[in-house]
């Protein structure tokens, strides 16, 4: 059985002890297939995407007929600029200027590469 | 671009341990087995993002004893008329279909957590290698004197289990004659879905504005004050609701005599109402009481924040509801939505042999309707705090409306319908 799980990219993790690894690096790859051996850095950064999905749709893939502002329309650079507006407060909104503030700015940065359009 | 992974140098403190060793190895000939009782907020998201995160390297099994998901957030719509329950019920068709998950119909009734094996109602015994209990609340109807005969017979209801009582308590609303008292107890902190109450509050007293004038609605509240949204809830009150809402704080229910629909408090004289919606105190899910897992006060589940694991039994996660959360984290159905992505995380890290994100972040949303349209919200972010083990809400993130609008009713429709095709589609 082969699924597309959607457009969550990841790659390898060289060193798991590593003290700083480069994000770019981690979305050269394509989505993993299944039954790949599963790669930590797939795992960290889907899983903190992951915490957008509860409004914006599985891997920022909002369902046909919601009416929240879609993101898997935006490329990973609109995405990071849009959450620092909000976490800086020169964006206006309803519930994003609050969540974004919650968020590390590195955080947003890969929120942004796993959940922006490739 | 040099930017700094969350992954940091406390990863490698974390370590693997034998056990998790094992399990690695048992993965290599066939695959890792987690079952996932409960196919909630919680549940069914744990079972999902086991299976993606995972690559599809763990079987999970999905154990539940309802044929469909029927959501909680907005069943408040339905009692209050403005919505029918096909609106909040989604299939669970899609769980087996599109991710490889074994749905199973049925109630867990045990666990042996020595031999690692759960039991069915229908005596099916199976074994896991990680287990997942996500089966929410309970109601301690015993707490209340009389509640649990009266709430078997219909004379009261919770309905705060979206499903049959939901449908039970609009109907006892439409039944009711105009000039009617419909009454509404709240429990003491901690319970599911903390604005919930007030919401239903707000639903009922629209219904009555529009169809029985002459009625009222009383809200009688174990707690102190408005535990939620306390200003936007009263504001809405005044400013909608003018005459119709009779509240009433410090009033914790003792008894309830079902032959004279009366209610019985500690301090504060009797009340009769035509419709009695008694919510009782709630704990966790019978299942983790019954496997001696909720350890604070017989009532929660202690677990340890990265992984959601139970502190009192090894390979066994809890998630949701049932547990003892971490300070300011509500009980609500988006939040155990996101316990669940850590949990599978870490589970799917678990089982492959590497460390555990030591960072997770965590969101709660929740959307309260003061009408059939208007909403207020209140959001936080919960970050992993290393130092004191647990999430704490990150300071001068989250936050309320300003006032119920419209805009985000919209939004909260978006949010249900995504939320419910993340969690079971």
């Amino acid at each position: 059985m082969k699924r597309d799980f959607g457009s969550v990219r990841s790659g390898p993790l060289k060193r798991l002890s590593a003290t700083v690894v480069l994000v770019a690096a981690g979305f050269a790859t394509p989505a993993m297939a299944s039954g790949d051996k599963v790669d930590p850095q797939f795992v960290y950064n889907s899983s903190l995407a992951a915490t957008c999905a509860s409004c914006h749709g599985t891997n920022g893939v909002s369902v046909a007929d919601a009416r929240v502002p879609w993101i898997n329309t935006l490329t990973p650079q609109e995405i990071a600029k849009a959450m620092l507006e909000y976490k800086n407060g020169t964006r206006t909104g309803t519930i994003m200027p609050q969540l974004a503030k919650g968020y590390t700015v590195e955080q947003i940065e890969i929120i942004a590469q796993v959940l922006g359009k490739k | 671009m040099n930017r700094r992974l969350f992954l940091g140098q406390s990863a490698a403190l974390i370590g693997t341990t034998a056990g998790m060793n094992k399990l690695a190895l048992a993965s290599k000939k066939t695959k890792a087995h987690v079952i996932v009782v409960g196919a909630g907020y919680g549940g069914a998201t744990a079972a999902k993002y086991l299976r993606m995160l995972s690559n599809e390297g763990i079987a999970v099994t999905l154990i539940e004893p309802n044929g469909e998901f029927i959501s909680c957030p907005l069943s408040n719509l339905v009692v209050g008329g403005s919505e029918q329950m096909a609106a909040i019920t989604t299939s669970y068709d899609g769980l087996p279909s599109k991710y490889g998950i074994k749905m199973v119909k049925g109630r867990v009734d045990k666990v042996d957590a020595s031999k690692k094996t759960v039991t069915t109602d229908d005596g099916t015994t199976l074994s896991y290698d990680k287990l997942v209990l996500a089966p929410g609340i309970d109601m301690n109807f015993d707490a209340i004197e009389g509640l649990t005969q009266a709430n078997r017979d219909g004379v009261t209801l919770q309905a705060w289990k979206a499903g049959p009582e939901t449908v039970a308590l609009r109907k006892q609303l439409v039944d009711m004659p105009d000039g009617g008292v419909f009454a509404l107890a709240i429990p003491l902190a901690p319970y599911r879905c903390p604005p919930g109450p007030y919401e239903r509050t707000c639903q009922i007293a629209n219904y009555l504005k529009e169809n029985k004038p002459k009625s009222k609605i009383i809200v009688v509240d174990a707690n102190p004050d408005v535990s939620s949204k306390g200003k936007l809830f009263k504001q809405a009150w005044a400013d909608l609701y003018d005459g119709f809402i009779d509240y009433r704080p410090a009033h914790r229910v003792t008894a309830v005599d079902a032959k004279t629909k009366t209610i019985k408090f500690e301090f504060e004289e009797d009340l009769k109402a035509d419709v009695l919606n008694i919510l009782p105190p709630m704990r966790a899910g019978n299942i983790v009481r019954d496997t001696g897992l909720a350890n604070m006060n017989d009532r929660w589940a202690e677990v340890t924040f990265l992984d959601f694991a139970s502190t009192q039994a090894k390979d066994i996660h809890i998630l949701g509801d049932s547990i003892q959360t971490a300070p300011n984290m509500p009980k609500s159905g988006h939040m155990a939505n996101q316990h669940a992505k850590v949990a599978a995380a870490a589970i799917v890290a678990e089982i492959n042999d590497f460390p555990v994100n030591p960072q997770p972040v965590v969101t709660n949303t929740c959307y309260s309707f003061v009408n059939g349209s208007d909403v207020v919200h209140v959001a936080s972010v919960h970050q992993y705090v290393p130092d004191r083990a647990t999430f704490i809400p990150v300071k001068g993130a989250g936050g309320l409306s300003p006032a119920p609008n419209k805009l985000e009713g919209v939004y909260a429709w978006g949010w249900a319908k995504n939320i419910w095709a993340d969690a079971v589609a």
